[in-house]
């Protein structure tokens, strides 16, 4: 027994020694400080939508975010990937602002929406996730009916006129490549459609309001193969209309999905840059670890 | 490594380890329960379904030579007394004992007999000692008889009487024709009673009107003789800029929580000022309490001489319709019926009159069950429970029905339900999703575990001490101790001030979105909720002792015979949710907090505000949750008895507390209970043997009545659970 713990020591000496040359960036991070992520310039020639400038985010006494700092383009899909606890997920819940519903969140810096701050005073929160659209790890379609779950963002806020209301729910649905499947059984509840199904149907609900981005968060890690691909070529499709924000743990959908990539890590941005540069030549030997799965 | 692992020494597993001698004792324990469950709902089942069963007529021998006629009701073993057991020895000895006059242990057996008639001054149940009879048989024409008053009539029918004339002689003829007779009868004593109930009680009710109309305008005229220092105008302008002040701080607050979206505040301005017109309005159409003038002398005067010559119409009406019903009482004293017991005494009309026979209209149910079949005997099964459980009782609760009593019980749980269900489910989603959860909404629940575990007889007191003496009397007569005019303006000033306070300070220590709260936000908002506190204090004070309030019912009060400040069923209802009220609490916690986090954050995500969220996700969401909890509320308040004696239930109620007469349904009536019926049948009876019956049926219904309610929470949830769950994968 004692033998082994020693063995271990020593290779994970070992592999400290090894990484403290090689990974740099990764090392300051885990000694606690926050160095500056690598950026390649290619983020810096689009037009940002959301802008995120030195935003920390704390749960209570522990410091989920440290001063990110990210700015999102407008019309691609931007992927941000990392090991579980990164804070990627955090940081896709601070644009719209869902973090709020947590107690003991604090925040500091800055973050905007085109242009307008989302944090600032007098923000109204309510207008700011009606611009926003969102769908979670789970799919989490309301129990009610096909419908009624695709317009309930129109119905929230007030629109009553049955015609538009079911103009835009044929318009989100087949955005979301689910109106042929459900457009015979549009008052049937959502709860009966499979899994993949519901997700797509969530898609619809995020879409139908023309949120200004799409936040996605593990949109596929419920799904079985399939519905994943479906779901995949279906973010592809959005991509053309919309900005997407997503987040995923799964590194060859970051790949097939994202114009561009961001690697996160213990809640600091590490690289961020053009998906192809980030999976074929990373500048940080951590990143390219990360993706290759040597790493995290 | 390996040879340590072989060389550990396992025990063996102890005894004690394996569960098989608990598993008996724990089943046992079930059993025992299940048992004794099975018992209570068997006898009262048996019980209860066994007393309308028509047995048969028999008569009855004795050694003494008495002869008598009765329906036999139970026989059991008992003791006798010395110079008894003497006598049946002897009896026994000589053979002369009818057959099984003995049970198997040589005691001797006693039977119990309705014997009826009490009219001729006989114990309506009698016990007798078997080895006393000599004989015992059916006679073909025993007959049972069931009247309006004095009890069953155990006898043997001989004629009918038209004006004194025998028309129909005999035993068996009488019987054949009575059927005809009886329809006859009942047809007047139909006519006799809608007479009475509704035209005469029309009139009556009329006339207590006109005297509580003379008796209001006394009072107002007493109460216009008080001067007021703030004339009419002065009220009015200060009540209307009280109305402006409140509608102005909502619509501020409002337009505060929205972020200064202006559509939605103009709409809740709208709302506020159709609040205000109205207010004005109904001020405006009552001229009451705001415009202080009473009717003068001469007023007072013509008011008198109206009520007096509409009440010469009143009364003129009210004999012409008492002649009517005389008349027909006198057509139905034609018809009369002979029976006679045993010894050939007839039954009296009346136990005054023991010279006329009884009018055939006294007649309720006649039974002949000896030779009659089962089929018959089915018949007269069913006709009884129709009329117990759809006619109103008799003979001060011993005979007849329970339908009045059925009703309460419902109109009561159906109140109740009204009550609890907006306070119980409002006040847990605060608790649920706007409080703050900490150490304050820690003991809110713990106080309300608690408020569930109170005896419920304490609620009885205090719905007496609070809603029928406190708040009725309000209703009724107004403040007791009103203050002057000037100092409750000043208070309810002091209100306003506090209001606006608070929402001053509620400015002051809106929360920064992601920052934390500083020492002087916090204190501001213990400020804010002390001056809160303080305002809803003013405001209770200042509508307690209000000046301007004369209660609604001051005549009826000044006569006497309060109408809200006495025990009633909205009281008692009332009393029962806030006994019930910790069970729809907790039950609707827990089926909010039971609806997923995911579905709010995805209707958070959707951009809906907190309510929007509550109401469109969380409350379909929890909805069957809430309702078996409403439901299992009722079932708890319909099997309440404590609290009811003292705040409403009553022996026997004159009216159903639901009529046809506006305001329809009649809050401060008194009404009856299926529990408190048990009660009254089982303890506070006249006659208990004759109530013994009744006590099982009662009890039957109401536990039938529980039972379908918690069937009813049982299926719904059922169902409404299967409608939300149907998540495929």
């Amino acid at each position: 027994m004692t033998a082994m713990t020693n063995t271990a020591t020593t290779n994970g000496d070992h592999n400290v020694e090894a990484s403290a040359q090689r990974y740099r960036l990764i090392n300051e991070i885990r000694r606690g400080e926050t160095p500056e992520a690598e950026v390649h310039p290619e983020v810096a020639e689009v037009e940002s939508v959301v802008d995120v400038d030195g935003f920390s985010l704390w749960y209570g006494q522990s410091q989920a975010l440290y001063s990110v700092r990210m700015r999102v383009p407008r019309g691609r899909v931007t992927a941000i990937i990392g090991p579980s606890g990164c804070g990627k997920s955090t940081l896709l819940r601070s644009v719209n602002r869902l973090n709020d519903l947590v107690d003991g969140v604090r925040v500091d810096g800055a973050m905007r929406l085109n242009g307008a701050s989302v944090y600032g005073p007098g923000v109204d929160v309510i207008d700011l996730r009606k611009r926003l659209g969102m769908v979670f790890q789970k799919p989490n379609p309301f129990p009610m009916s096909i419908f009624e779950n695709v317009v309930y963002p129109l119905r929230i806020d007030g629109e009553r006129r049955r015609k538009v209301l079911e103009e835009r729910c044929r318009r989100a649905l087949e955005g979301a490549a689910l109106w042929d499947e459900v457009k015979d059984r549009l008052q049937e509840s959502a709860l009966g459609l499979s899994g993949g199904q519901q997700q797509r149907l969530c898609i619809a609900r995020a879409i139908v309001a023309d949120p200004e981005v799409l936040l996605l968060d593990e949109p596929c890690s419920a799904l079985d193969p399939i519905a994943t691909l479906r779901v995949e070529e279906l973010i592809a499709e959005i991509s053309q209309r919309y900005t997407v924000l997503i987040v995923t743990h799964n590194m060859q959908q970051a790949a097939r999905v994202s114009q561009f990539t961001a690697f996160m890590y213990l809640g600091r941005l590490v690289e961020y840059g053009p998906t192809a540069a980030i999976f074929q030549n990373p500048r940080l030997s951590e990143t390219e670890e990360y993706v290759m799965g040597r790493f995290g | 490594m390996t040879t340590a692992a072989a060389n550990t020494s396992r025990r063996r597993t102890p005894l004690s380890a394996y569960g098989a001698p608990g598993v008996w004792l724990f089943a046992s324990a079930l059993v025992i329960a299940l048992v004794m469950i099975v018992l209570l709902l068997g006898a009262i089942g048996v019980r209860g379904l066994q007393t309308f069963w028509p047995g048969p007529v028999e008569r009855i021998e004795l050694a003494t030579g008495e002869v008598l006629m009765g329906v036999p009701v139970r026989t059991a073993a008992y003791d006798p007394s010395a110079d008894e057991s003497d006598r049946f020895a002897d009896i026994s000895a000589s053979g002369d004992a009818i057959e099984g006059a003995f049970a198997s242990d040589g005691r001797p057996l006693r039977r119990l007999y309705r014997v009826g008639n009490r009219d001729l001054g006989q114990e309506p149940f009698r016990w007798i000692p078997l080895p006393e009879v000599r004989a015992i048989d059916r006679p073909a024409a025993g007959t049972l008889l069931e009247r309006t008053g004095w009890g069953v009539f155990v006898g043997r029918p001989e004629a009918l009487l038209v004006d004194g004339e025998r028309t129909v002689e005999g035993a068996d003829a009488t019987l054949s024709a009575l059927g005809d007779a009886l329809d006859e009868a009942r047809d007047r004593r139909a006519q006799i009673e809608r007479l009475r109930d509704h035209s005469l009680g029309a009139i009556d009710r009329k006339l207590t009107k006109l005297r509580l109309e003379v008796r209001r305008a006394e009072l107002a005229a007493e109460r216009a003789e008080r001067p007021d220092p703030l004339s009419g105008g002065a009220r009015w302008g200060l009540w209307i800029g009280l109305m402006a002040f409140a509608v102005g701080a909502f619509w501020f607050a409002r337009r505060l929580a929205a972020g200064g979206s202006g559509a939605g505040s103009r709409r809740w301005m709208g709302l506020g000022l159709a609040c205000l017109g109205a207010v004005a309005a109904v001020g405006v159409a009552t001229e009451h309490p705001w415009a202080n003038a009473g009717p003068s002398a001469e007023e007072l005067a013509s008011i008198r001489a109206a009520a007096d010559e509409r009440r010469l119409t009143l009364e003129a009406d009210y004999t012409r319709v008492l002649a009517q019903i005389d008349a027909i009482r006198g057509d139905d004293a034609r018809y009369r019926l002979v029976i006679e017991d045993v010894s050939g005494v007839m039954a009296p009309e009346s136990a005054e009159r023991p010279d006329e026979p009884m009018r055939v209209s006294q007649v309720v149910r006649i039974v002949t069950p000896n030779d009659a079949g089962v089929g018959e005997l089915m018949g007269v099964y069913l006709s009884r429970w129709w009329e117990f459980l759809t006619d109103e009782p008799r003979a001060s609760n011993t005979e007849g029905g329970i339908f009045p009593v059925i009703f309460g019980t419902v109109t009561l749980t159906l109140l109740l339900a009204v009550a609890v269900a907006p306070l119980g489910v409002i006040g847990a989603i605060y608790l649920r999703e706007y409080a703050r959860q900490g150490v304050v909404t820690s003991l809110v629940r713990i106080a309300v575990n608690n408020l569930a575990g109170v005896p419920s007889i304490v609620y009885g007191v205090f719905g007496l001490g609070f809603f029928c003496y406190t708040l009725g009397r309000y209703v009724d007569e107004g403040p007791a101790e009103p203050m002057a005019t000037l100092p409750w303006w000043f208070t309810l000033g002091g209100a306003a001030l506090m209001v606006w306070t608070a929402i001053g300070l509620a400015i002051a220590a809106r929360p920064r979105p992601g920052a934390e709260a500083s020492s002087g936000q916090s204190a501001a908002r213990w400020v804010m909720g002390l001056a809160w506190l303080g305002a809803v204090a003013l405001l209770a004070t200042a509508a307690s002792t209000t000046p301007y309030f004369e209660g609604f019912f001051r005549a009826q009060s000044a006569e006497g015979s309060p109408t809200f400040g006495t025990r009633g069923i909205l009281w008692a209802s009332l009393t029962l949710a806030l006994l019930t009220l910790p069970v729809v609490i907790v039950a609707t916690e827990e089926a909010i907090s039971a609806v997923p986090r995911s579905m709010r954050e995805g209707s958070y995500g959707c951009g809906a505000s907190r309510w929007q969220t509550i109401r469109r996700i969380v409350l379909p969401g929890a909805g069957p949750g809430i309702l078996t909890g409403m439901i299992l509320a009722m079932a708890r308040g319909a099997g309440e008895v404590a609290p009811l004696m003292l705040v409403g239930a009553v022996k026997l109620a004159p009216e159903l507390p639901v009529s046809s007469e506006p305001p329809f349904v009649h809050g401060e009536r008194s009404f009856m209970h299926l529990g408190f019926h048990i009660y009254d049948l089982g303890f506070q009876s006249p006659d208990a043997q004759a109530a013994e019956g009744l006590v099982w049926s009662t009890t039957l219904v109401l536990v039938a009545l529980v039972f379908v309610l918690n069937l009813s929470a049982f299926v719904l949830r059922g169902r409404l659970r299967a409608r939300l769950r149907t998540s495929a994968v």
